[in-house]
């Protein structure tokens, strides 16, 4: 397989070039019916299917932070997983420019080593030198802000704690595209500050963040762009002010069971920020 | 292909990834072509992207596993170290633990039953058969479980998936390490003496050996127990057939009349490596050399397909 983009090629230049795109994702859950579960009998009907994504089409540039907003189970998260590459999509196709390094609310990395353990190996588990890592690794324990716990094992750390470290873990390690799923909405103010700034930082040298967060107020402040899925589908994609502003009148609208208003404002930003769907058109 | 240079560690991770993300399938002829166009009016050259979630090539596989190895060796060294963790003796545990072992058998089996006198050394049989067979059943069983306990790990970092094995097997030898040193004080401790001599020497080669061979079954496993979760239900049953008929505490050529039997047994490469360990420790011989071509042969066909089958899955690993 020949490389054909040598790696000095790649630079900031004043046209951002695109870091990921995705065309068409369609994304099938199967689940095995829990009753009557016989492996020889392991007919179509017992288990259940149903789509989570369908058919969506996105593409992102270096510089740019996209927020992702929907409501439970609209598969922002899904939609994460298959750009990051760790699901495989049903259909499409996902290009990237690097592996994204994606940030989900998960257990500790390994709960019976110390903080300072699971960044030395969490460190050298992403492929730096055990003298990168070295370095890396003070950086890491100031941007996690967790004092002496660091020292303690994994296991013991409140869900906060262990959405910092592995959030300072994620960003030492530079990476080009990274995907944080609803990893900071444990932390507390200080961290959100912190966080911020980083991800300020990781932007500026030609990375692209993604961030899911139920709070739409997180990605009005936080991205330049955003995303709103609903039910798997896209449905409009602009600044993220604007995008943010209108999900949230939809959110408010829909829990107090006004869904004429609700319809009204999915309606609106399809039309004023309507998504690139270009692979999704009529299929 | 052309080999890669060395890689240049100062220029950051970033343009390590990079060169490594090179080597995947080129991804821009993926998107259909009014994608492309679009996406090239707006953004320009799409060349350098590449399909998300493909596994690399062998050869890089094998080049981006080898810079993992101080991940493997931390992530052997702390999981080791912290085995115990949860109990009040702690580390005193990597000692008193085989030196029980070896107590239970010396009772039963010296001391009550009194086989350690007999020609051959009874005792000694069952302490080396317990202490080594340890080693290859901690990777098999490990192995099954092996992506299923590493979900975390797997899902926050990219790295080659096939550097759990290797840490899991290094692990279990770091484990080892004090139980060996408890086996052979025991082996001249309890009588009939056995006291060291020049065929002691043929334990590290044998080890050596006997570790690639448990990283062979620890992916080889690996890739089973993720293709089939509940084969971690079985592996109970499984070392204990394994254990039967790897001679493990009883000597298989006592019992077993049936040539085409016992000629299936002493192919099985635990047995094999255990009858060597024996040869060289108790008997105070060289093992023959068809053992040592057998071993190798074993060792090497263990690893080429339990890796083989690992990588090819790769993908797969990060699934929910």
């Amino acid at each position: 397989m020949g490389a054909s983009n040598p790696v000095d090629a790649w630079h900031l230049s004043d046209d951002p070039k695109v870091t990921i795109a995705a065309e068409n994702i369609r994304l099938r859950y199967t689940v095995q019916r829990s009753e009557r579960r016989s492996p020889l009998r392991r007919s179509s009907r017992s288990s259940v299917t149903g789509p989570v994504l369908r058919g969506v089409s996105l593409a992102a540039r270096e510089g740019e932070m996209v927020g992702l907003v929907g409501l439970n189970g609209s598969g922002k998260s899904s939609l994460l997983r298959v750009l990051a590459g760790l699901q495989p999509a049903t259909s499409g196709t996902v290009v990237a420019s690097a592996q994204p390094q994606l940030l989900g609310v998960s257990a500790a990395l390994v709960p019976d080593l110390s903080g300072e353990d699971n960044i030395w190996l969490g460190t050298l588990a992403m492929g730096m030198s055990p003298d990168d890592a070295y370095f890396a690794k003070e950086r890491i324990e100031q941007l996690a802000g967790l004092g002496d716990a660091i020292r303690q094992p994994m296991r013991t750390y409140s869900s906060g704690m262990g959405a910092r470290l592995r959030f300072a873990i994620s960003v030492a390690a530079d990476p080009e595209i990274l995907m944080i799923d609803e990893a900071l909405a444990t932390g507390d103010a200080s961290f959100g500050e912190r966080s911020k700034e980083a991800m300020h930082d990781l932007i500026t040298r030609a990375g692209t963040v993604f961030l899911v967060s139920h709070a739409a107020k997180t990605i009005e402040e936080m991205c330049t762009r955003a995303l709103w899925l609903d039910r798997g589908l896209l449905v409009a994609d602009g600044p993220a002010e604007e995008v943010a502003a209108l999900y949230r009148y939809y959110a408010h609208s829909l829990a107090q069971n006004k869904t004429d208003a609700a319809a009204g404002a999915i309606a609106r930003a399809q039309d004023s920020f309507p998504p690139i769907a270009l692979g999704a058109e009529e299929q | 292909m052309t080999r890669t240079p060395k890689r240049p560690e100062t220029r950051g991770l970033r343009s390590q990834w990079r060169r490594a993300w090179s080597t995947r399938q080129a991804g821009d002829a993926l998107l259909s072509a009014p994608m492309r166009s679009e996406l090239q009016d707006r953004y320009g050259s799409l060349s350098h992207l590449r399909r998300v979630g493909s596994r690399p090539p062998l050869r890089e596989y094998a080049t981006e596993l080898w810079d993992r190895r101080h991940f493997i060796w931390a992530g052997a060294r702390g999981e080791a170290l912290t085995k115990y963790s949860n109990e009040r003796l702690g580390m005193g545990w990597f000692i008193l633990r085989p030196i029980l072992d070896a107590a239970f058998y010396w009772v039963i089996f010296g001391l009550l039953l009194r086989l350690g006198e007999t020609s051959s050394n009874y005792v000694a049989f069952i302490l080396v058969g317990v202490f080594m067979f340890q080693l290859t059943s901690h990777a098999i069983t490990g192995g099954a479980t092996l992506i299923r306990s590493s979900k975390p790990m797997i899902r926050a970092f990219a790295f080659p998936r096939a550097a759990l094995a290797a840490s899991l097997v290094l692990r279990e030898l770091f484990v080892a390490f004090p139980a060996m040193g408890v086996m052979f004080i025991a082996l001249m401790a309890i009588p009939p003496h056995e006291l060291p001599t020049a065929s002691w020497s043929f334990f590290p080669v044998l080890l050596a050996l006997h570790t690639a061979m448990n990283l062979g079954f620890a992916l080889l496993f690996g890739w089973l127990g993720s293709l089939l979760p509940d084969l971690a239900q079985a592996m109970s049953f499984a070392t204990r057939f394994l254990m039967y008929g790897s001679a493990v505490i009883f000597p298989i050529e006592r019992f077993i009349e049936h040539p085409t039997a016992l000629a299936i047994i002493e192919a099985n490469p635990i047995y094999l490596v255990l009858d060597m360990y024996r040869t060289a420790l108790i008997d105070g011989g060289a093992p023959p050399a068809s053992q040592w071509l057998s071993l190798l042969l074993w060792t090497a066909g263990l690893l080429t397909v339990g890796f083989a089958l690992f990588w090819r899955d790769e993908e797969r690993y990060g699934r929910e």
